[in-house]
């Protein structure tokens, strides 16, 4: 069977690299829901279905593979190959993130009450974050991309807030509570930043440079 | 022109394999800056790590070279798009010694680690030093026995790691909340630093026998 066209592989790349994020946006989310309503089921699901993030980022790559070693192309046909990979990559990641939210909850460990709106809302951001990548992946909406970073800084605020919870002389939770929200917190974070990078691959293959070199 | 086409190759590899010498002398200095309080240190492997950033830009415009000029075929082009993965991976890995150095910079002139602590954290840079330095000497060889032991070292990486865990949730842990929580992430950054170089000898073994030795952690 010949292979298909170029144009053909790289809408297919883009419409895997949504759902990859459409995925892994939906993964955190239940992750969320396990951790803090202590549904280790939910968990359990979210463990398993990690999979099959990690079969669509296999996907990308063998199309970007066929696509490098059939049609061989230059400039920004190959850039938005090469952005597909690395972006498909670092989805792959954030679905590993969501895993490990969940295997958390899969432990049992509960949230304190005073930390689960943080948590609530690190999950939000994220999770939206994703779904604007998945929008921008298949769009290739640049404008939309660099929001990705204002959404990003909102995670940092909220991220560095908690380390203020658990730091301050109230917390009565003990030192393995602020040991696992400091892991859990980290794991939003990351997954916000591999967010942002999937927005910056897109913009790189749409222009040819990285987002702060666009005056916008 | 094959001759030429070599020599890109074979640059493309040296440029890798000179970002993992970068990456392990930053993890070097980083942990020498969080065992001594050495603030001057700590600036410096904060300042350096454009330099590796830099060198990955250099390294991928290598690879987009070889693409776009040569269009390389199997096991020359799994070579491309692995150096393409592993830049990625190495930068990440300078980013964590950057993190480890803040750490350093932001509890300066006070130490981050208690004495009781210490030992772990350097025996976790010379491992994490070590995996660095191999990776660059698989990048440069292609040695599987050389990419095998970078597993071994990953083992003794995640055993330091799990022991910090078991050390922080001990009840006899009289340090409080704000050291373990400091010590939390940076017993993951240098996990996580561990698991990079892995991937980066992985993906050599892939591409020298066409197979992934193991799931890619990252």
């Amino acid at each position: 069977m010949p292979p298909d066209p170029l144009p053909r592989q790289l809408a297919d790349m883009a419409e895997l690299l949504a759902q990859m994020c459409t995925a892994a946006a939906g993964a955190l989310q239940r992750a969320t829901i396990a951790l803090l309503d202590c549904r280790e089921r939910l968990a359990a699901q979210v463990v398993a279905g990690d999979a099959a993030i990690d079969a669509l980022r296999a996907q990308v790559e063998e199309i970007a593979s066929d696509a490098l070693l059939f049609h061989a192309p230059v400039a920004g046909d190959l850039r938005a190959v090469v952005a597909a990979i690395r972006a498909a990559g670092d989805i792959e990641r954030m679905g590993d993130l969501a895993l490990h939210v969940a295997q958390v909850a899969e432990r049992g460990r509960t949230v304190p009450a005073e930390v689960r709106d943080d948590f609530a809302a690190m999950d939000a951001i994220a999770v939206a974050m994703a779904l604007k990548a998945a929008e921008v992946a298949r769009t290739r909406n640049v404008v939309l991309a660099l929001e990705l970073d204002a959404d990003d800084d909102a995670m940092d605020e909220r991220h560095h807030h908690m380390f203020g919870v658990l730091m301050d002389e109230g917390w009565t939770h003990g030192v393995p509570a602020a040991v696992d929200l400091t892991l859990l917190a980290r794991y939003y974070e990351r997954f916000a930043d591999h967010a942002v990078i999937v927005a910056r691959e897109t913009v790189y293959a749409v222009t040819g440079q990285a987002p702060d070199a666009i005056p916008i | 022109m094959r001759d030429a086409y070599q020599e890109q190759l074979d640059e493309l590899a040296d440029s890798l394999a000179g970002m993992c010498d970068q990456v392990a002398e930053a993890m070097e200095k980083a942990t020498r800056s969080l065992l001594e309080a050495d603030l001057h240190l700590a600036e410096e492997v904060i300042s350096d790590d454009v330099r590796v950033d830099d060198l990955r830009a250099t390294a991928e415009e290598k690879a987009f070279a070889v693409l776009a000029l040569q269009a390389p075929v199997a096991t020359d082009l799994r070579t491309v798009v692995s150096a393409i993965h592993g830049a990625g991976d190495i930068e990440r890995m300078g980013d964590l010694a950057l993190h480890v150095a803040q750490a350093a910079r932001r509890r300066h002139p006070l130490p981050v680690l208690p004495d009781e602590v210490a030992p772990y954290f350097a025996e976790m840079g010379r491992v994490g030093c070590e995996l660095a330095r191999k990776a660059g000497d698989v990048i440069r060889t292609r040695d599987l026995a050389r990419a095998a032991e970078l597993e071994t070292d990953d083992d003794a990486m995640d055993d330091l790691h799990r022991h910090m865990f078991t050390v922080l949730m001990d009840h006899n842990w009289s340090y409080g909340v704000g050291p373990a929580v400091d010590i939390t992430l940076l017993a993951r950054f240098y996990e996580r630093y561990a698991d990079h170089a892995v991937a980066v000898a992985r993906r050599i073994v892939y591409v020298v026998t066409g197979r992934m030795p193991g799931p890619l952690t990252v």
